[in-house]
């Protein structure tokens, strides 16, 4: 079995969770817009399911969650919906540098249609600058969408503030809870977020499904028109199965999110403790302001593609912000926008922890680290003239 | 994606790569690719004869920066090269390197072709008599050019004296080399900050011996044989920079909150 450290990308489904989506394939397969018993049963269902995910986030009504297929469309109901909605009390938004891919591209396609779209820039951290965002707002701001967390770096973002400002000058505050949504919790009556996306599979639920919180008085125009469901903000028949699991999903997470994001912050920070002593290695992202699961990592000198093959043969299975491992050959926004130069993020190296992550997985990549980069750098030109006999010596 | 489709010779050669190391001495160098887009390979080889009397590689080592296909592919050209008569060496085309690994996923086809390119490098330098390499030990940016933006961002994030190095906690900076001075700074700044950079024309690590020694074992961040070009922001500060790479003639541009130019005539 392979140790899987890449929880960010995918996580499995809790067995708990699986269990009880099963009926609803089956048995319980009824539609919530029929009026017959298999629809009103399905009905229930759903009210059932939202009133859950609500509590998740504690909101304060079930009435405030729309169910989506995922994250993606959450944030483009979320960010097209409420950009559509308002335009004619303006055309600026504002989001960050180092927001999720799909929020780069809404952002791109918001252009195209004549809004106009700022960028905040972070810090060296990842931390964006909010003295900037507040200089960023005009008459015509009318939507700033940040995410609570970077799911590369897992810098958290002061979210409060944000909040605050958004509220301050009348704006909307979308965000995109997904990086953070399985090891801190969400409260929307503390933190008072406008609109919120959330992701079923980021919590150990099914993929295909996830939900957008919107506050009491705030509406999005639909981007997906039929019969007029979840109260005519996205048509389309219920994934029941998906929102099922989905709600049970939450509903364990919000018993257990204390405790689990604990024990990972234990094995996290073992794991950034012990890499750290391989010289010419660095953390990037924050080293408190952080998600509990996630280390980032650089190497001088070496190419991440090359650690994550290397580590693959050893049964260990991450991700990295290398350029070589995506499908455009660009290495990751979010490292070069902290400001590292190129070739230092094509070295980095992500390792996200999960439910299922134990301590043996962590000393296991502890234990294969090192080697590798020594290999990796004996191999390389870059590494220097004086390193290179070191590590020669170290490898005979 | 790619990292599933390598074949089992791509993965033979990334584990056990064959002629890893330099050459001293070497007949003919070469270099190519960019750390920038993630490939940087050199090629050393010594040059014998046959019994037929023509010129053959007698000896041929490799270093790469790189992905998987790009060691591999590093790896398999010198063991292809390795024997061959020069000019059946300079025919080795990309595609006969991929094809000897019995292929490459497409997005990869780019570096087996700094392979064979490295190759053809070290021939050409061979062959042309050249210097391998030219040293440039000192700095040469000491006549700083006209930066574009320095005006509009001083005391926005632009630095013409030695700031205040409180100011600068936390904060990317780049300090533009413009002599001893400025390379000292920079040794000091690395205790405010994580995130020194310094740009310099040099290709070695600038300074006199203390100071290189000095840079060589801090964490600044050298970016050799460039220069600073424009500095670029918004609302009156500082955000980024252009910098411009004489080796790879080409622009980039890299997030910084300060920028230092000590000696600046405009």
């Amino acid at each position: 079995m392979s140790i899987y450290l890449d929880y960010q990308a995918a996580k499995p489904v809790d067995p708990r969770v699986f269990e009880v989506m099963k009926p609803y394939f089956t048995k319980e397969f009824g539609n919530p817009s029929s009026l017959h018993n298999y629809g009103y049963n399905a009905t229930n269902a759903l009210e059932e399911a939202r009133l859950k995910i609500s509590k998740f986030i504690n909101a304060p009504s079930p009435d405030n969650i729309i169910f989506t297929s995922g994250a993606t469309e959450s944030n483009n109901l979320g960010i097209i919906g409420a950009a559509l909605r308002n335009q004619r009390q303006g055309n600026h938004i504002i989001i960050s540098e180092i927001e999720h891919i799909s929020i780069l591209n809404i952002g791109k396609y918001l252009e195209r249609q004549g809004f106009i779209v700022s960028r905040v820039p972070v810090d060296r951290f990842g931390i964006i600058n909010i003295n900037k965002l507040e200089r960023l707002i005009n008459e015509k701001t009318i939507l700033i969408s940040i995410s609570t967390a970077s799911n590369e770096i897992g810098t958290l973002q002061p979210v409060e503030a944000i909040a605050d400002l958004a509220q301050k000058n009348n704006i909307w505050f979308h965000s995109d809870a997904v990086a953070s949504e399985s090891t801190i919790p969400i409260d929307v009556q503390k933190v008072p977020f406008d609109l919120l996306t959330l992701s079923s599979n980021d919590i150990y639920g099914p993929r295909g499904i996830g939900a957008l919180y919107l506050k009491k008085g705030v509406r999005v125009n639909p981007i997906i028109i039929g019969g007029g469901q979840e109260k005519g903000m996205r048509s389309g028949s219920e994934n029941m199965p998906g929102i099922i699991g989905f709600a049970k999903a939450a509903e364990i997470m919000k018993a257990e999110i204390i405790d689990e994001a604990a024990r990972l912050k234990i094995l996290r920070d073992k794991l950034i403790r012990e890499v750290l002593k391989i010289p010419k290695s660095f953390l990037n992202g924050h080293p408190e302001k952080r998600t509990p699961h996630n280390a980032n990592f650089r190497f001088d000198y070496i190419e991440g593609e090359s650690l994550l093959l290397s580590l693959k043969d050893e049964k260990v299975e991450v991700a990295t912000g290398s350029a070589c491992s995506s499908k455009t050959l660009e290495p990751s926004h979010t490292l070069i926008s902290c400001g590292l130069l190129h070739e230092e993020a094509h070295g980095s190296l992500l390792l996200t922890l999960g439910r299922f992550t134990e301590e043996k997985d962590i000393d296991k990549i502890i234990e294969v680290l090192p080697s590798i980069v020594r290999r990796l750098r004996i191999l390389s030109p870059l590494t220097p003239s004086d390193l290179l006999k070191k590590l020669q010596e170290e490898e005979n | 994606m790619s990292v599933h489709k390598y074949t089992d010779k791509v993965m033979d050669h990334f584990r056990n790569p064959r002629n890893v190391g330099s050459i001293d001495n070497p007949d003919g160098y070469g270099k190519v690719g960019n750390p920038v887009c993630g490939d940087l390979m050199e090629i050393f080889i010594k040059v014998g004869k046959n019994d037929k009397g023509e010129e053959v590689i007698d000896d041929i080592k490799f270093r790469t920066f790189g992905c998987g296909s790009a060691v591999s592919t590093s790896s398999m050209v010198t063991e292809m090269a390795k024997g061959m008569t020069l000019d059946d060496a300079y025919n080795i085309t990309r595609s006969d390197v991929a094809d000897e690994l019995d292929g490459l996923p497409p997005i990869k086809m780019h570096c087996s072709n700094l392979a064979a390119d490295a190759l053809k490098a070290a021939i050409n330098n061979y062959r042309e008599g050249s210097e391998p390499e030219i040293e440039i030990t000192t700095s040469c940016q000491l006549e700083v050019r006209v930066i574009l933006g320095v005006d509009e961002f001083k005391g926005k994030g632009v630095y013409l004296e030695v700031p205040d190095l409180e100011e600068l906690r936390e904060k990317r900076t780049l300090i533009v080399d413009t002599g001893d001075d400025s390379l000292e700074l920079a040794l000091k700044l690395t205790e405010y900050t994580g995130r020194v950079i310094v740009v310099t024309s040099a290709k070695e690590t600038p300074g006199t011996v203390e100071i290189a020694k000095n840079l060589k074992k801090s964490d600044v961040k050298i970016l050799h044989q460039s220069e600073l070009q424009e500095i670029k922001g918004e609302l009156n500060e500082v955000e980024k920079v252009v910098i411009h790479d004489f080796d790879e003639d080409e622009n980039y541009e890299l997030f910084v909150d300060a920028v230092i130019i000590l000696d600046y005539r405009g």
